[in-house]
């Protein structure tokens, strides 16, 4: 069987492997050589979504070696992958730790974008990585940077709605490692932007800050956007993901 | 007097006995977590028998060298004192590790923090119960044998002496020296060795497994994670223990020793000392202590018997305190009886018949104030741990600097909290009251021990968890009563080098009397001449050898967690499978890495500390060795003279 994975952070690839997904994960992260320790996303894509990409090539690449081994890998395109995948062929999101643990996150479609704060802090994950500041809601977001009025836009991404903190109660506003530790009055200033009545309503906080993302900050989840379609793959809380995978969130220093 | 340490003594390992075997009968969950902790008892006996038999020989020179330059009996209580360190190292070794998995096994079970408490602290207050009783054991003995039967607590033989080689001393003063000595010597390869051990472990652990792989604390992948946890008991439980129960001998013999002088020299100077007051001046640190360690016993007892509740730091420090308060009252009832009629103005007691009792109640104080510092300096809850956090956001260099200063500004309060303690402890009972204050700070040894010993047990059964992966919810307990852990360990520390602090002026005065020997006359005082070009060029070298020995250390620390290091490395690319889980990690290898590398890497700093007190003795005389660094060296000092 050919599985089909479309990693979209570190880099935008399209991937086809004859390993279940948590043993790509696991390839992925480590490397075959061991010598590596990664952190990656990347979500299951059905096959044949597409006629922008080569899956006959994959068909034949992708085959178990005469050693009775699996192939781990064939990389079926990079760069502007996503643009060309339509969202319903997006499955499961996977997102793995260093140490190659995975966490499944399945697609909702229910509860996109249902969120009451008065600003967001959204890591754009795909194609590009700024870290920015909106008081638009997700799913006004995605529109904003796909369909909107400026220069530049997007055809499609991925990004992730961050935990949004109390600035007087930051002791107390969840386990969200360093993240806000980094030049938190530059963040501050962004936000007086947006939240004021004459300014914008997205702001680039950081204009690449892919390095220094982690899963500790997620908020609702990763999100997917293409036209104007967008689908949610909701975060678990920390109650629930300790029942799910415990050792997930350990790896992934959440507990 | 005898009787009544046997007492103690014997209430102390009855108890701990109970403790052991209530400990060793109960569950110790599935089949993985019995593994999981035999490996860690396997490791960490492994280590002690080879460090061990590297101790038997050591031990078995210094005993030949002292029988040759001191006395035979000093060579026999040097051996006795290394026995009942030994022992006491051993046993709580064992219990930490049997109780690790038994403390993981009970928040499995129950899911409350209190049941869970309770086993841990338990396991620790063997070890507790073992240091305080196979003390007082060993020192029971020496007074009995060599004391009593052979009469060297008689005042006929309270008389300074030349040996063959023409070393000057009283001969009870040498022998309970040697048993500090034996103490001391354990105290040394347990502490240090045990050290070594476990930040090697512990650097391994987290350079590869934790920096460079990215796996968690205590993850069952990790080559190292089973020496990490092996260190923790070897290090922090068999290390500890030797510590204080050296430190605690050093503060009664320190208190002997002097009265011992105390009286030679009043004999020698037309200011005799009553004979019957001397002989009770040598039993009352010993007698103190033992009252001490009953009230032990019981404050130990109030926290496994009475209702738990969910804050363990303050069950831990009630544990303490009514060890504490019942020392300080019972101490009080037993010092009036125990000089009632003295006549202790003679010998400068200025509050009369209470004077060592007072005298020793600012040892406990400044105890227990000490170890409220460590609290606040260690604890989260409180600013110097929350600055060093806060710190953190502004990047590493600032981490280490926050945490550098915090270390250093730690330092000032308990030292003038020894300073005030020294200071009133003299006023009210001359030197032998600030021997006393030394005997009060660690006369409920048995309780801190307890409370220190708790913490590595807490942290294994944290890591038996995480290796077992039990549900979180246990895991959560055993990590909240491992963060307890970590404070009780500083305060554990504060015990023994403020004690030390304390002993260390007896110590000086003792060495002053020795160094004279029987030249003592009308007009003689205590001086440490500081403008004697001798004394100033010891003094400087010995500040120095601390810096030396540290280095040292700290170097040995390094090149033992290197070959850890390299090791982790090579199996995670030797064998693929142990990151992905498919293969289990060789984990005796890490084991034997830190167990030949502590005790190879040892050799030079110990080799140093011991010998350069008798070297700097031999070349350039007493005055020259009048200040060296470490307690045990000052023992060793006084066989050169």
């Amino acid at each position: 069987m050919i599985y089909y994975y479309l990693t979209v952070y570190p880099m935008e690839a399209l991937i086809a492997s004859q390993l279940e997904p948590k043993k790509f994960a696991s390839y992925m992260a480590l490397g075959s050589r061991k010598g590596s320790a990664e952190q990656l996303i990347f979500i299951t894509v059905k096959p044949d979504c597409t006629k922008n990409i080569d899956w006959e090539h994959a068909k034949e690449h992708c085959k178990t070696k005469s050693d009775g081994t699996l192939k781990n890998s064939v990389y079926l395109s990079v760069y502007r992958v996503l643009e060309h995948i339509p969202l319903e062929a997006l499955e499961t999101c996977y997102l793995v730790t260093r140490d190659g643990l995975s966490l499944a996150i399945e697609k909702d479609n229910s509860g996109k974008g249902k969120t009451q704060a008065p600003f967001h802090l959204y890591q754009e994950i795909c194609p590009v990585s700024p870290l920015a500041v909106s008081t638009l809601h997700p799913t006004e977001f995605a529109d904003h940077i796909i369909n909107g009025n400026g220069k530049i836009s997007l055809p499609a991404m991925i990004f992730a709605d961050m935990q949004v903190i109390d600035f007087d109660d930051m002791k107390n506003s969840g386990n969200v490692g360093g993240f806000y530790d980094h030049n938190i009055e530059h963040l501050k200033e962004c936000l007086l932007q947006i939240q004021s009545a004459e300014g914008k309503k997205t702001k680039i906080v950081d204009r690449s800050y892919a390095s220094r993302f982690t899963y500790q900050v997620i908020g609702t989840g990763i999100f997917a956007a293409r036209g104007k379609e967008m689908v949610c793959f909701p975060m678990p809380s920390h109650d629930e993901l300790k029942k799910i995978d415990y050792d997930w969130g350990r790896s992934a220093l959440i507990f | 007097m005898i009787g009544f340490i046997s007492i103690a003594v014997i209430a102390a390992l009855g108890f701990a006995a109970i403790n052991y075997f209530a400990v060793k009968k109960m569950d110790a969950g599935n089949d993985t977590m019995v593994e999981i902790a035999g490996a860690i008892e396997d490791g960490a006996i492994a280590f002690i028998r080879y460090e061990y038999k590297v101790i038997t020989v050591v031990a078995i020179g210094i005993a030949i060298l002292l029988s040759l330059v001191v006395s035979w009996q000093s060579a026999v209580t040097f051996v006795l004192g290394a026995v009942m360190s030994a022992s006491a190292g051993w046993i709580g070794m064992k219990i930490a590790t049997l109780s690790n998995v038994r403390v993981s096994n009970t928040a499995r079970e129950t899911r409350s923090i209190g049941a869970t408490l309770k086993v841990a602290f338990r396991g620790g207050s063997v070890m507790g119960l073992c240091v305080g009783g196979f003390a007082l054991l060993g020192l029971g003995i020496v007074y009995f044998v060599f004391g009593q039967l052979l009469g060297q607590t008689s005042p006929e033989q309270l008389t300074i002496h030349t040996n063959w080689l023409g070393i000057a001393d009283i001969p009870f003063t040498m022998t309970v020296s040697g048993y500090a000595l034996g103490c001391s010597v354990i105290a040394m390869f347990n502490r240090v060795g045990g050290g070594i051990y476990t930040k090697a472990a512990d650097m391994g652990a987290d350079l590869v497994g934790k920096t460079e792989a990215g796996i968690p604390e205590d993850d069952p992948r990790n080559p190292a994670t089973i020496a990490d946890n092996v260190g923790d008991n070897v290090g922090d439980v068999a290390g500890l223990g030797a510590d204080l129960l050296e430190s605690f001998v050093g503060a009664i013999i320190s208190s002997v020793v002097l009265a011992a002088y105390m009286f030679y020299t009043g004999s020698k100077t037309g200011h005799p000392i009553d004979p019957d007051l001397v002989i009770k001046l040598i039993y009352f640190p010993v007698l103190f202590a033992s009252i001490g360690l009953i009230s032990s016993a019981i404050g130990i007892l109030t926290l496994i018997v009475r209702k738990a509740s969910t804050h363990p730091h303050r069950e831990l420090n009630v544990a303490t305190w009514v060890s504490a308060s019942m020392t300080l009252i019972a101490g009080g009832f037993f010092t009036w009886f125990y000089f009632k009629g003295s006549d202790v103005a003679q010998i400068g007691f200025k509050a009369g018949i209470l004077s060592p009792w007072i005298a020793a109640i600012m040892g406990i104080i400044s105890g227990i104030i000490i170890g409220q510092l460590a609290e606040y300096y260690t604890s989260y809850d409180f600013k110097p741990t929350q600055k060093i956090a806060s710190s953190s956001k502004e990047g590493t260099a600032l981490t280490i600097t926050q945490g550098l200063a915090a270390g250093m500004t730690s330092v000032f309060a308990p030292v003038v909290m020894l300073a005030i303690a020294t200071i009133a402890a003299n006023s009210v009972a001359g030197l032998y009251g600030v021997a006393m204050a030394a005997v009060g700070m660690l006369s409920f040894v048995a309780a801190t021990v307890s409370v220190d010993t708790y913490g590595p047990i807490a942290d294994n059964a944290g890591g038996i968890c995480e290796m077992a992966k039990l549900d979180p919810e246990v895991r959560e307990i055993t990590d909240k009563l491992d963060s307890v852990g970590n404070t009780t360990a500083a305060i554990g520390k504060g015990f023994a080098i403020g004690s030390a602090a304390l002993a260390a002026l007896s110590l000086f005065a003792s060495f002053l009397y020795a160094q004279r020997g029987a030249d003592i006359d009308e007009g003689f005082t205590l001086i440490l001449n500081m403008v004697n070009t001798m004394t100033l060029a010891g003094a400087l070298v010995g500040a120095a050898l601390p810096y030396l020995f540290s280095g040292l250390l700290i170097e040995a620390v390094s090149k033992a967690a290197r070959s850890m290091v390299q090791e982790v490395r090579r199996q995670f690319k030797e064998y693929p499978g142990i990151l992905t889980g498919e293969q289990k990690p060789d984990y005796k290898t890490c084991i034997e890495i830190s167990t030949k590398g502590s005790i190879r890497e040892m050799v030079l700093p110990a080799l140093i500390s011991v010998s350069m007190p008798l070297v700097c003795g031999f070349i350039f005389g007493a005055r020259y060795s009048g200040r060296p660094s470490q307690r045990y060296s000052r023992s060793i000092t006084r066989y050169t003279h």
